[in-house]
């Protein structure tokens, strides 16, 4: 029998030289899964400048080549009838819209929910959840033909309109749950100095809310920018389409394909997410890790 | 009553006559005009298009002529004459079965490593989370059917130990295999959300457990796993429903056909191409309301089962 001291020693004593090996290795591994992770990230960046003919001929190199030049991205650029510039004004105004929509109506949600009392709330609460679950296929065609009838196909309204309705249930969900954080004397306060529900949302719970408003304002950005599906159904005119859809064109010529363009336009289209990652990136991932907790 | 409609904001602070009504109204009328927009939203985009889903999948509808009631014939096709269907389905359970376990016990994998006080924890974080971030673009698709193909990164890394990879993405035994790699290689945020329930383990626990002469394999076992449940139970639920809804790599990769010979049609590509392909909207809503019922079982099965295996410590 040893003592608990001596367990202890034991237990310390063995450490330092194993956690030394332990963590070389652990560094090993974490370097080698980034390389991986990063390595067809980085090929398209370095293909994205070389010349045409030596896209397929340079092997795995992830080198810049020496005859590198922004061809592919003049090329790419141009390669629609309209031009690549039409296809970003387009996806950010999108976007845009989307912002501004998801975070008037879904903190106006959230705050009805998290603050305010009024019969059924929990009943809404409760679908409210169910539609975070709920396949958007299901909705799908009927959303269509009212969009349809409404002559809003081929206009980008099916695309922002629904942000305004707070359809992104995910963001009320959100903000519900920073909303429940923020101490409830500060309303009280407020409410003993004669201010309604209405004046403690907008001077109260917003100002306080940044973050969580902030989180979710990029987050609808990056998901808004990268959508396929919905402008893939509400949009044909080449003049309304948005980057993702400009770079599907590339795929679709099987005959002439201008691999350098396609290359050089990807690159394109993912920095803006790129740019609010490097700015946001603690944000993003409080943001990812805080809808995966308990509270 | 239209006396007393108006008394409650007058603003001269007097205290009104206490009516019911408007007491009703100055207990429950805020809410609902704070919820306004999420309930237009609700009723007219949710609700609504849900119930009319529900009648349009009785029928056979093209868009251009009124909807026509065939009873159950769409599902009764559906389960005994469509071989696209069945492919589908083929494809996306494969699809979810094999890439929601890899991707979480990789994302498991690699926070366990990172959770060790390692140095640069928010550098290697942040550079695993970037594919999760980029993944969902067209972009990352476009680059993904270069890597896999005939000429792509992974024949040429390949060619450098003399061996002829396959043209991966145009080969029905790999096609799909690539779309896997592709939802693996965006373990970063599930990562992240084991990352921060493995912080909400006490340390304490490990230290009793290793006073007990229990060792890092045992207290894997008996305390990091149980003590994750509930986490790995949300990241599972999420990651099945997203693995269930994804699209856009397998319209992408196959060029919108779900080739070659089926092998990527995900059931979300063959409804689309039944919908917006052949505009047979009223067999595309029975799709969907099959797909809804399968979320629903999974979700369902899973929430039940779950008091037999997730750990709730309070």
């Amino acid at each position: 029998m040893t003592t608990d001291a001596e367990r202890l020693t034991v237990v310390t004593a063995a450490s330092p030289g194993r956690r030394r090996l332990f963590s070389i290795l652990a560094h090993i591994v974490l370097i080698g899964v980034s390389i991986i992770m990063l390595y067809p990230l980085l090929w398209l960046l370095a293909a994205s400048f070389r010349p045409e003919n030596e896209i397929f001929t340079s092997g795995v190199s992830i080198m810049p080549s020496v005859n590198w030049s922004f061809d592919s991205y003049f090329r790419g650029w141009n390669g629609l009838r309209i031009g690549f510039g039409q296809l970003f004004i387009n996806s950010f105004v999108i976007s845009a819209l989307s912002v501004i929509g998801n975070l008037i109506a879904c903190s106006l949600a959230a705050y009805a929910f998290a603050r305010l009392e009024f019969a059924g709330r929990r009943f809404w609460f409760a679908m409210m959840l169910m539609t975070l679950m709920l396949p958007y296929q299901v909705t799908l065609i009927p959303q269509y033909v009212l969009f349809l009838n409404l002559y809003w196909v081929n206009t980008i309204l099916p695309l922002v309109v629904p942000k305004f309705l707070a359809a992104d249930a995910f963001f009320i969900f959100l903000m519900v749950q920073f909303f429940r954080g923020i101490p409830r004397e500060l309303d009280e306060a407020a409410r003993m100095d004669g201010a309604g529900p209405w004046r403690i949302y907008w001077k109260i719970m917003l100002p306080l809310s940044t973050p969580v408003l902030a989180t979710a304002a990029i987050f609808t950005f990056i998901w808004t920018w990268d959508d396929f599906f919905g402008p893939l159904i509400y949009l044909s005119d080449l003049r309304q389409y948005t980057v993702m859809l400009g770079l599907r064109t590339f795929t679709d010529n099987t005959g002439m394909s201008d691999y350098g363009g396609m290359f050089a336009m990807s690159v394109l289209s993912l920095v803006p997410i790129f740019v609010f990652f490097l700015l946001f990136q603690r944000l993003l991932i409080e943001g990812i890790a805080t809808t995966g907790m308990k509270r | 009553m239209a006396t007393q409609v108006d008394i409650s904001s007058n603003g001269t602070g007097r205290v009104a006559s206490p009516s019911f009504w408007s007491g009703v109204w100055q207990n429950h009328a805020p809410g609902y005009l704070f919820l306004l927009p999420w309930l237009i939203g609700f009723l007219g985009l949710t609700i609504g298009p849900i119930l009319t889903s529900l009648y349009l999948s009785f029928t056979d509808f093209d868009l251009l002529t009124a909807p026509d009631w065939v009873g159950t014939d769409n599902y009764v096709r559906m389960f005994t004459n469509d071989p696209k269907f069945a492919a589908s389905m083929r494809v996306t359970f494969v699809f979810v079965i094999f890439s929601v376990p890899l991707k979480l016990a990789f994302a498991l994998g690699v926070a366990l490593l990172l959770n060790r006080g390692m140095k640069g924890l928010p550098l290697y974080r942040a550079l695993f989370y970037l594919p999760s971030l980029l993944g969902a673009s067209v972009a990352i698709a476009i680059l993904w059917r270069q890597i896999f193909a005939g000429n792509g990164l992974v024949n040429q890394f390949l060619a450098n130990f003399g061996i002829q990879g396959p043209s991966w993405i145009s080969n029905p035994n790999y096609s799909l295999w690539t779309l896997i790699i592709l939802a693996i290689w965006q373990f970063g945020s599930p990562m992240i959300i084991f990352l921060a329930g493995l912080r909400q383990i006490p340390q304490d626990m490990y230290e009793a457990a290793s006073l007990d002469g229990a060792g890092k394999w045992r207290q894997f076992w008996k305390i990091t796993l149980p003590m994750l449940t509930p986490v790995v139970f949300f990241n599972a639920i999420i990651q099945t429903i997203e693995a269930f809804k994804s699209f856009t790599p397998s319209f992408i990769i196959s060029a919108g056909t779900g080739g070659p010979i089926n092998s990527t049609l995900f059931y979300t590509l063959n409804l689309y191409n039944e919908a917006f392909g052949f505009f047979r909207m009223g067999y595309a809503s029975a799709l969907a309301w099959v797909l809804l019922a399968i979320v629903a079982l999974f979700t369902a099965f899973s929430f039940l089962t779950s008091k037999y295996w997730v750990h709730y410590d309070d």
